[in-house]
């Protein structure tokens, strides 16, 4: 099952113009359990989707708000020369066809 | 009596909980009226509103200008102005005028003061500065008192003098200083979002923790409740916990919403960390009153040995001139690295011959790569594309000349197996070569370990 057919909400932003987060969230608590207990959203995982070092990938469980956040570091500084997304908010397409 | 003064007076001599209003999102661009006049029917202690941010990018820092629309700047501080006047609560705004610095506050006061007279308006203003001055900021860098945020590289004198403007982000001490001195609107500069609303309940004694909390959650009005929307929103905080309820009736504060709105545009959905101190919320709860309603409670407070600013600068570093053509030749998309190498490459040979290369050239390639950070390999070429060619360079004279003469060669570019010879680019009008103004980059986003971080933020007083 990829995981746009099972979260509620994948979305991206930048917290802090150095950072990105993305935000995968959940409408069951069932739901949650299952996206948390796979493999699919580890470091390794998100690393590779994402073309970053393993070290600059953080993944933290967030159960009170049935949600996983990731944060990455932005190889880019927003609104920096070469900037692609000075808000963050639409990189999170590579999470869409993760498989669960 | 100023309404700061009122409502410290009501509720020292009879203690009971606290009703906050978060008005609206970022201010200027627009406030729901139907929910506004929904929260002043509820009669709050207080109604506060963010202006500004980081998240927006470099420019309005730099720049020195709104994000907003004037008009709707206007219009939003009006409905403000009148709503609190109107019940004589303290109206309480930060980071004015999308960025905080002298010159987006200076144009929010501006407006402040044109609509009071206007509108036959009097009140106690109180303005709270945030420009930081350059001698104190190098001084902190000699003395090694500034330290990069998120791999923010070392911070030197040659930053602190280039930076168009640099401010420090405000905690809750200018704020209380201003309503103990008695005020019926406070306009701050850059500051802590959480200020805004946190500063007055720890007046009265709240717990921090819990004002802190509710504070970072009624910033953002009723983006934390589902749907999700910048109505304005409810916070009824006592000593033990804090019930939140947008002032939308469509709109729900759920625990599930609230709790996640922990995450929205935080690297750490458990701590928030404020010039003052830390917020622990990894132990906050969360329960629902009713189907609209949620209590929160449990958040825990830490004060801070070592009080930091959060510091904000923007420079300048050019003029900048987009070109903006779409492609639709599937051996044009195909091969367009390879031509945008060599079409930089020609404009580099024609326009350095009698000067150094003294820009940069840019291409995103839309429908490829222009707006993904990390693009999968072996996708489908798209059909069309959309090629914004970007110069930075030192006057718009050059930028310009840059664009125009990379638009020509672009456009007549001819690339093996080329079949389209009378012309690459579909404009979509002409000129197409646009100049974009000033370009700006962030350049300082430190932390400032100073022992009296209030004493940064100065207080004026002035009877509108």
């Amino acid at each position: 099952m990829r995981l746009s057919e099972i979260a509620q909400v994948i979305r991206s932003k930048n917290a802090g113009p150095r950072r990105l987060t993305l935000d995968v969230m959940f409408a069951t608590d069932a739901d949650y359990q299952r996206v948390a207990q796979s493999p699919a959203l580890g470091r390794e995982q998100i690393a590779a989707l994402y073309r970053v070092a393993r070290e600059d990938v953080t993944v933290i469980p967030y159960p009170v708000g049935r949600a996983i956040k990731i944060v990455l570091a932005r190889r880019v500084m927003a609104g920096d020369p070469g900037d692609v997304d000075v808000y963050g908010a639409q990189q999170h397409a590579p999470l869409l066809g993760v498989e669960i | 009596m100023t309404a700061s003064a009122r409502i410290l007076d009501s509720l020292r001599r009879a203690r009971r909980p606290m009703r906050l209003v978060g008005a609206s999102g970022q201010l200027g661009y627009g406030v729901p009226t139907p929910a506004f006049e929904a929260a002043l029917a509820r009669r709050p202690d207080l109604i506060g509103a963010d202006m500004g941010s980081i998240d927006i990018g470099p420019t309005y820092l730099g720049k020195g200008e709104m994000a907003t629309a004037p008009a709707a700047t206007r219009r939003d501080l009006r409905k403000l102005l009148h709503g609190a006047r109107g019940l004589n609560v303290p109206l309480v705004i930060g980071s004015a005028g999308s960025a905080g610095a002298a010159p987006h506050l200076d144009a929010t006061l501006a407006i402040v003061r044109e609509i009071a007279r206007s509108d036959g308006l009097h009140f106690r203003l109180g303005v709270i500065r945030s420009d930081l001055p350059r001698s104190l900021l190098t001084q902190a860098v000699l003395d090694g008192r500034v330290r990069g945020i998120d791999d923010m590289p070392a911070l030197t004198e040659d930053d602190v003098r280039d930076a168009a403007h640099i401010v420090g982000q405000m905690g809750m001490g200018p704020f209380r200083r201003a309503l103990a001195a008695g005020v019926d609107v406070i306009v701050a500069g850059r500051a802590c979002d959480t200020a805004i609303f946190a500063s007055l309940p720890t007046m009265l004694d709240f717990p921090t923790g819990l004002a802190v909390h509710m504070a970072k959650i009624i910033e953002c009005a009723s983006l934390c409740c589902v749907p999700g929307g910048r109505d304005s929103i409810l916070a009824e905080l006592d000593d033990d916990g804090f019930v939140l309820e947008s002032m939308n009736p469509q709109r729900r504060a759920t625990p599930t919403s609230v709790a996640a709105h922990s995450l929205y545009e935080q690297a750490d959905p458990f701590t928030v960390y404020e010039p003052e101190g830390r917020l622990d919320l990894s132990a906050a709860e969360y329960v629902a009153v009713d189907e609209r309603r949620t209590r929160v409670s449990g958040a825990r407070w830490e004060t801070s040995a070592d009080p930091c600013v959060k510091i904000e600068g923007a420079c300048r570093i050019g003029e900048r001139a987009v070109l903006l053509a779409g492609a639709a030749d599937p051996r044009f998309i195909a091969g367009h690295r390879e031509i945008l190498a060599a079409v930089s490459e020609v404009v580099r040979e024609l326009v350095c011959e009698d000067q150094p290369q003294d820009y940069t050239l840019r291409f995103r390639v839309y429908g490829v790569d222009g707006v993904r950070m990390a693009v999968p390999e072996h996708e489908a070429p798209p059909g069309e594309v959309f090629v914004m060619g970007e110069c930075i360079a030192p006057t718009a004279e050059r930028a310009a000349e840059v664009v125009r003469t990379c638009k020509q060669y672009l456009l007549h570019h001819g690339y093996p197996g080329r079949l389209s010879t009378a012309g690459n680019l579909a404009f979509p009008f002409t000129p197409p070569e646009v100049s974009l103004g000033a370009a700006y980059r962030f350049s300082v986003y430190h932390l400032l370990h100073v022992a009296d971080p209030d004493a940064l933020f100065p207080l004026e007083i002035e009877a509108v």
